[in-house]
């Protein structure tokens, strides 16, 4: 895939080096060596004489003109919010000087650095935690909490799977911000997430909670990365519509969780009925711990 | 049969004289093309925002400006362009051309627009002067190879 955007020579140097299938990230840096990181390590990108394969301005440039298709003004709504999505769900973070027109981001220019992180569909990886979620065919609202790139992504898409693989034709709207779970590409999503799905992209989840409830009726809403204090308003809407909630937020564990200032709130209205912990212990997914609405553990690894 | 051969010596030269004048029209219809081309971007811009492969298939045109849009989707795969085969542009002609290629489609909407007008000034030049050259160098060519067909024929007779 990242064939059509990388230099033979660097292409070629990774094939060698790293199964595709393998490979979770590609960073690269400005006059820095090529990092390829690989089930949670990092390697050095090494050329056929051993030597350190370094980035440079013009490289990574011209990355991002292929990324966007030659036409970086089409992709500009992306790349002020940082990223690019290429076909088969693969992201690329960029970062680079922002450029403000009254205090408005125009665009980003002069690119540092970019971070090209490949998803892996892993089918069946929230199968442990489904029963927990979803009890006589009623979807509870649900929390997923775990660190960045601990697949709190993959394991909430897998649930969208799961449940039409479970026969639950629950109508799903998806609230994709970043386009991170369903990696659509020309209205196309880069995944199987069966019949139910209604997707929003690229747009602020007040107004993907907001125009979904009113328009396509929706049972569950899916959605990755909640800001507690930015998206709480939505959140209520949401759940006191009738609408029950699915969403992911950063967080080490319950206890990091518990010293967001909206978290008392969550907990006493009682929003949620599920809080599913994730980690990286034996890899990313890993499912740690379910609590219920009162924060009892109901599931212990 | 000599005058059979006189015939075919004006009809020659006219051909001859024709071509030569279409070179002009030619590179006036390229550079109008390209004004519309880049004037239809800018539209592409302000509404659709169609990426640049998208919008250069959907592009339509003929002759020389075909054989540029062939060359631009070729550049957008290969990075590598090729202008030699567009006979009516010299290489201070191409070296411009190159410049709107390399730079189309590099920034967001409000520099891409800005840098398109700047590229407008310079295709308005040269269509003017495109056209001036036209008017002026066609009929005079025919004009002359007319008179020298004639005169050759009177010499001949």
């Amino acid at each position: 895939m990242l064939k059509d955007y990388l230099p033979r020579d660097i292409y070629n140097a990774i094939i060698k080096s790293f199964s595709f299938n393998d490979i979770t990230e590609v960073r690269m840096r400005v006059n820095e060596n090529i990092i390829i990181v690989v089930k949670n390590k990092k390697y050095y990108l090494k050329d056929e004489n051993g030597a350190f394969i370094k980035a440079n301005n013009l490289l990574i440039e011209n990355f991002i003109t292929k990324a966007s298709e030659n036409s970086i003004y089409a992709y500009n709504d992306n790349i002020v919010n940082g990223f690019i999505t290429l076909p088969k769900g693969i992201r690329v973070g960029i970062c680079g000087s922002i450029v403000t027109n009254e205090d408005k981001i125009v665009t980003i220019k002069d690119f540092q650095a970019i971070n090209i992180r490949i998803p892996h569909f892993i089918k069946n990886c929230c199968l442990m935690a489904y029963d927990y979620m979803v009890k006589d065919g009623e979807i509870l609202n649900t929390l997923v909490i775990s660190p960045p790139g601990s697949g709190k992504t993959t394991f909430i898409r897998d649930f969208v799977y799961q449940l039409y693989a479970h026969n639950n034709s629950k109508n799903v709207l998806i609230a994709d911000e970043r386009n991170e779970i369903c990696s659509i590409n020309s209205g196309e999503p880069a995944i199987e997430l069966g019949g139910f799905c209604d997707i929003y992209t690229n747009c602020s989840k007040k107004f993907a909670f907001k125009n979904g409830i009113r328009s396509m009726r929706p049972d569950v809403i899916v959605t990755d990365e909640i800001d507690l204090e930015r998206d709480l308003e939505s959140l209520i809407e949401a759940i006191n519509s009738g609408v029950n909630v699915v969403a992911t937020i950063h967080a080490k564990n319950l206890n990091q969780l518990k010293k967001k200032p909206t978290f008392d709130k969550i907990l006493d209205e009682k929003f949620f009925s599920r809080f599913i912990v994730l980690s990286s212990d034996e890899g990313p997914g890993t499912l740690s711990n379910i609590y219920d609405e009162k924060l009892n553990c109901i599931y212990c690894r | 049969m000599k005058w059979v051969l006189i015939t075919i010596l004006i009809f020659v030269i006219m051909l001859i004289a024709y071509a030569v004048s279409e070179q002009y029209k030619d590179r006036y219809d390229f550079y109008n093309n390209l004004k519309l081309f880049l004037n239809q971007f800018k539209i592409n811009l302000s509404f659709r925002q169609e990426k640049i492969t998208e919008f250069l298939n959907k592009t339509t045109c003929k002759k020389q400006f075909k054989i540029f849009i062939e060359e631009y989707k070729k550049f957008l795969q290969t990075n590598e362009l090729n202008l030699d085969k567009i006979k009516v542009l010299d290489d201070a002609d191409k070296k411009e051309l190159v410049d709107i290629v390399t730079n189309l489609g590099k920034h967001d909407t409000k520099s891409e627009l800005e840098q398109l007008n700047g590229f407008l000034l310079i295709i308005e030049n040269k269509l003017q002067l495109a056209n001036e050259n036209k008017n002026k160098m066609c009929p005079m060519i025919i004009k002359l190879s007319l008179l020298f067909a004639i005169g050759l024929a009177i010499i001949l007779v």
